[in-house]
């Protein structure tokens, strides 16, 4: 290209030019802007439509869904609210602003629910309705194993990133040949489990402090980081039968605790991952200067460290939050009858003797699905501006 | 002015610990176990202790009766059903007779293999030198199984159909999900908008998708009716065949995870410095080229990262198979962790607890292979 | 006035300490006196920072003990070492304000409220404060963060001062105002301070006595004048003083420094082969060519304003001369360099050692 062509390339492009290359710095070109805009589009339609499904599912009857796809409301079908009568015993003559006072009743008596233990406030319309209880359900379980799995997890990952650990290899060894002398003492022998465990824990202190000391080979942190955060590997199926059985044994299937518990370990090695890197990364000089100061380690956790990392303490809970609310493994296994969760609410609506009761169980998805939306909203405003990234870039 | 205002300022500074403080004092000093014990605690009784305790599971004979569980111990006759007795076809699938091409195939990668853990013979120790061969070991048994039943034209068995999952799954969510978080970084028009709308499938219980899923594959009362019946297919049913099955799964799951890889490869898309992006547009980089020379290789560490992140996940798959097709047709949509409740269903629990540990012990192997090959290096290559 | 009652000795007694295979610090002896200003002044690496930390009880040593007054400090926790610090990176608390900030250490002492109070606004009235306590750091200019620092360690009257390069963060105007208060503010409260920094000024304008530390090694002790005049080794004299001290090599036999051909008449006597002889540029003169002790070329002219700095070659090595500011020689003219024996400092070139 000759130096006169370069010069007014700017005015005289041809229309290749024109159509693939940016007008500017930071535009985009033409060409690129359509298939871009089309992708985008096509991929909205791909997500949205699903749930667009679900939605207009939950206000047909049963002939709009069993004679034929219909598509809009109104139009191809009368939309009707037999689904949500039946979820919330709504009267007949209901409209749409009372399905909403109804959700807006279920928040409601569910808060009440929630803080009745500290509160006493009077829960609004009382009605003994499954869905009322499963919605209180989970929102018990997953906000309480939220709280309890990010105050383990973060204190666990402040220490991590903090404080030197040197467990001696021996007595890991010791402690998992305890743990299966017991296992295999109560399968096979028939001693009742507290006894075993009682006596293995005992003599692991006793080993420990005999032997501790000669033990050279020891982990580091990092390890035990490691450790923890591989602990999400694990297949739940490979967990949940003798957790089953442990359960049973301790005589706490069936309820909150027990679900309470199991969401937090489940998560807590997400916890520990991601806050590990925020307290990592946070200045050591704030957290010296403390010390000088007289704080306590405690202390200057709670006065210090929790604040500074507010952003990513709160993107941790609020995905945490979503995953406890999805789960559904855990308890089809272990609470079906007195502890039902929205997600074996959803999947009782499958086994009816009457065929599947598609307009009911999408009123319950919904019902699901809105709160989660507003937190993928708020999610997504922290991931955006990189809060949880840290963590995945190791 | 006086600097003399609190003559009392012995008080500020004790030379030790009052009594008063002692309680607080010891633990203040054994905070570090404070701190890490609740977690260490609760790991181990639900995470290891059944882990372990499954094992007894998985070498028994499990029996329910009046008073609890009675276990027997059967060796690994459990494990050993799924390799070569009644269990074979349904874990690993058909695997007679393997076919020239496919013999072919099987040869070519254990020379491959061998080679590798051959050249890595020199390079690490001998902690290394276990791994590599345990990594080895597992790329041939699943290379044997790859050729013998699915290359030689025989029908695969869950052990596969998770793998399916797993593999091509995260291959196809990885492209897309990168694709369209390239196309949300460049300078767009409502970008939060299609940030949140992408982000909000992952967000959906998986047990909805499942539901939702089936209500709009459903071929006679679906939304896709119409389309197929244009298309003249009215008599067409997907969950009739296993590949078509499996394909339907598969982007079943799609719809929830390419989310994922999305807002975690925007997320690394996003933070590229600036600067480096700007110097290549000045040098006048297309922004293909700019992809590929500039913000790739500075983002090459998350997509190790967040494919590694998915692979594991993917691995547990379930509700989608169990709640679509029942695992159907067949058995040729059941995931490993599928099979196990299934066989845990019909009350053969150490048989099931064999199952698990089998997906264990896959998911542990490949997933530490990848991260020790391919993300720790990325990683490495990243700091240094 | 001074409370007598807040100063302490310090004594390091042969601290050692070493990361892994890296030696930090090799046998530090060092004694504070009460009520002393003493800076630890030494390059990035040289210990100095370590030093700090091992007597604010945040670094343990390898061996040696660490003495607050009377009292063995080595293995107290650091909050019992009636010590407060200041960081470099100031370590405000970016979710407190600026009164939470100072009466921080006075806080987590349980002290009662009203009494906290009153303390946070005596001593933010020291550092001129008072009227952006309820602000939150990142609403404050670099010097007010200072000040906010330097608050919150004075609030408890600690028996020593700890100060790890206060002043780096700030820019060059304010940190000669800082420097100011900053003794003023040590001389009014008489409390014991230690203060590590890189920079040679802060350290001769500062200290009562000055530490200089290199490689982990105590290099000289002594007051800001005398480690000036009187440097110990080669290490010393270039570390103090700016511009640095000239360096011109040769040898040294009896009192005859030789360099290039050219002899040197000096004060010290000795047979040194390789040896070199140190001058400050404030001491030499430039005259006329022929006339110096040395003869060159200019190499360059800087004016400075009060002064000119003219650097002369001379071989390998270069000289700059501290002239009068109407100095007019061109780069390339010819220039005699007066060196007065008085001034002239001989080291040897292997050890580094002064050649007294």
């Amino acid at each position: 290209m000759s130096d006169a062509s370069f010069k007014f390339e700017k005015q005289n492009r041809t229309i290749m030019q024109r159509l693939f290359e940016p007008p500017s710095v930071g535009k985009m070109a033409p060409v690129a802007k359509v298939v871009a805009y089309t992708f985008l589009a096509i991929w909205s339609l791909f997500v949205l439509f699903p749930i667009y499904w679900v939605i207009i599912t939950s206000f047909k009857d049963a002939a709009a869904v069993n004679q034929g796809p219909y598509f809009i409301p109104f139009i191809d079908f009368q939309p009707n609210l037999d689904a949500w009568r039946a979820q919330f015993n709504l009267d007949p003559f209901c409209d749409f602003s009372s399905i909403a006072r109804q959700l807006y009743l279920l928040v409601h008596n569910s808060f009440v629910f929630v803080v009745s233990p500290i509160v006493s406030l009077q829960p609004m319309e009382p009605q003994i309705c499954k869905i009322y209880l499963a919605f209180t359900n989970s929102i018990v379980i997953s906000i309480a194993s939220t709280l309890f799995c990010v105050a383990v997890g973060s204190m666990a990952a402040y220490a991590l990133a903090r404080i030197q650990y040197k467990p001696k290899f021996g007595n890991i060894m010791i402690f998992v040949l305890l743990i299966i002398a017991v296992i295999v003492v109560t399968t096979y022998a028939g001693v009742p489990w507290w006894a075993s465990s009682t006596v293995a824990l005992a003599l692991f202190f006793f080993m420990a402090r005999a032997f501790g000391r000669h033990f050279k080979m020891s982990l580091k942190n990092g390890d035990i980081l490691f450790w923890i955060i591989s602990q999400r590997i694990l297949p739940p199926i490979v967990v949940v039968i003798p957790i089953y059985v442990m359960f049973q044994a301790v005589g706490m299937l069936d309820t909150h605790l027990a679900l309470i518990l199991l969401y937090a370990v489940a998560n807590l090695p997400i916890v520990v991952w991601l806050m590990h890197d925020f307290f990592a990364n946070l200045p050591i000089e704030l957290e010296e200067s403390a010390q000088l100061d007289g704080a306590t380690r405690f202390g200057i956790f709670w006065d210090i460290v929790m604040p500074l990392t507010r952003p990513g303490l709160a993107a941790t809970t609020l995905l945490i939050l979503v995953l406890n609310w999805n789960e559904y493994l855990f308890a089809v296994f272990l609470a079906t009858v007195k502890v039902q969760t929205m997600p074996i609410m959803v999947a009782a609506k499958n086994a009816g003797e009457k065929g599947v009761f598609w307009w009911e169980m999408c009123a319950i998805i919904v019902v699901m699905i809105i709160p989660v939306i507003i937190m993928a909203v708020l999610l997504t405003r922290f991931i955006s501006r990189g809060v949880l990234l840290g963590a995945v870039k190791g | 002015m006086s600097y003399n205002t609190y003559d009392n300022q012995s008080g500020f500074a004790p030379a030790g610990p009052t009594r008063g403080d002692r309680w607080r004092e010891w633990v203040d000093r054994h905070s570090g176990t404070f701190f890490i014990a609740p977690a260490v605690t609760l790991i181990l009784i639900f995470a290891i202790f059944p882990t372990v305790y499954s094992m007894i599971f998985a070498l028994s004979r499990v029996r329910f009766t009046g008073d609890g569980l009675k276990f027997r111990y059967v060796g690994l006759r459990n494990f050993a059903k799924q390799f070569f007795g009644s269990d074979q076809v349904h874990f690993l699938g058909r695997t007679e007779p393997i076919s020239i091409f496919g013999t072919i195939v099987f040869i070519a990668i254990v020379v491959a293999v061998l080679w590798w853990l051959f050249r890595s013979y020199k390079k690490t120790t001998w902690v290394g030198m276990i791994g590599r061969t345990i990594s080895a070991a597992m790329a041939i048994f699943l290379s044997w199984l790859l050729t013998a039943s699915l290359l030689s034209g025989n029908s695969i068995g869950t052990l596969y159909t998770t793998l399916f999952y797993v593999l091509v799954g995260c291959f196809l969510q990885f492209i897309i999900g990168t694709g369209l978080a390239f196309l949300c970084s460049q300078p767009i028009r409502g970008k939060n908008f299609f940030r949140v709308i992408f982000f909000i499938p992952l967000m959906v219980t998986p047990l909805g998708v499942g539901y939702a899923m089936k209500m709009v594959a459903d071929i006679t009362k679906g939304p896709f009716e119409p389309i197929l019946a244009l298309m003249g297919l009215t008599n067409w049913v997907w969950s009739a065949d296993a590949w078509s099955a499996r394909f339907v799964m598969m982007i079943c799951d799609s719809w929830q995870w390419i989310p994922f890889i999305f807002i975690c490869m925007l997320a690394a898309l996003e933070n590229v410095p600036r600067d480096h992006v700007e110097a290549a547009q000045v040098d006048g980089a297309s922004s293909v080229h700019i992809f590929r020379e500039v913000t790739w290789p500075q983002v090459v560490p998350v997509a190790v990262t967040v494919l590694l992140i998915r692979a594991i996940e993917a691995f547990k798959i379930m509700d989608l198979p169990n709640i679509m097709t029942g695992g159907g047709p067949g058995s040729s949509t059941e995931s490993m962790t599928l099979h196990s409740v299934y066989v845990w269903r019909a009350n053969d629990m150490g048989t099931s607890a064999a199952i698990a540990y089998l997906l264990l012990i896959l998911t542990v192997v490949v997933c530490a292979s990848f991260f020790n090959y391919v993300v720790l290096g990325q990683l490495r290559k990243a700091k240094a | 006035m001074t409370d007598g009652g807040s100063r302490a000795s310090v004594k390091f007694d042969a601290v050692q300490k070493s990361f892994g295979d890296v030696k930090v610090l090799e046998e530090f002896d060092l004694e504070v006196e009460p009520g002393e200003f003493l800076v630890l002044l030494g390059a990035s690496g040289s210990g100095k920072t370590t030093a700090l930390r091992i007597l604010s009880g945040l670094e343990t040593p390898s061996a040696g003990r660490v003495y607050i007054g009377d009292r063995d400090v080595t293995e107290i926790l650091p909050k019992y070492r009636d010590i407060s610090m200041v960081f470099q990176s100031y370590a405000l608390y970016p979710h407190k304000t600026v009164a939470e900030n100072i009466g921080f250490p006075l806080k987590v002492r349980k002290l009662d409220k009203a009494a906290i109070d009153s303390a946070i606004i005596e001593s933010a009235k020291q550092v001129q404060l008072e009227n952006l306590l309820e602000r939150y750091p990142r609403e404050l200019s670099g010097g007010q963060r200072q000040r906010v620092a330097l608050a919150r360690a004075i609030i408890r009257r600690p028996s020593v001062f700890l100060m790890d390069e206060p002043l780096s963060n700030l820019d060059a105007k304010l940190r000669g105002h800082m420097r100011a208060e900053l003794k003023h503010m040590q001389g009014t409260l008489g409390i014991t301070t230690i203060y590590v920094t890189h920079d040679q000024i802060e350290a001769m304008t500062l200290a009562h006595r000055v530490a200089v530390l290199e490689k982990g090694i105590l290099q000289q002790l002594a007051t800001p004048a005398e480690i000036y005049n009187n440097p110990a080794n080669l290490f010393v004299a270039q570390f103090i003083g700016s511009p640095a001290m000239n360096v011109i090599h040769g040898s040294l036999e009896n009192d005859q420094f030789l360099t290039q051909g050219t002899k040197v008449k000096t004060k010290v006597k000795g047979q040194v082969a390789k040896a070199i002889a140190g001058v400050r540029p404030e001491d030499c003169s430039v005259t006329s060519p022929s006339e110096g002790t040395l003869n060159g070329k200019i190499y360059t002219t800087e004016l400075i304003g009060d002064h000119t700095l003219v650097t002369v070659a001379w071989g390998s090595d270069q000289i700059v001369v501290k002239a009068h500011k109407d100095f007019d020689g061109k780069q390339g003219d010819g220039v005699g360099v007066v060196l007065p024996p008085e001034n002239l400092f001989i080291f040897d070139q292997t050890n580094g050692e002064r050649i007294r």
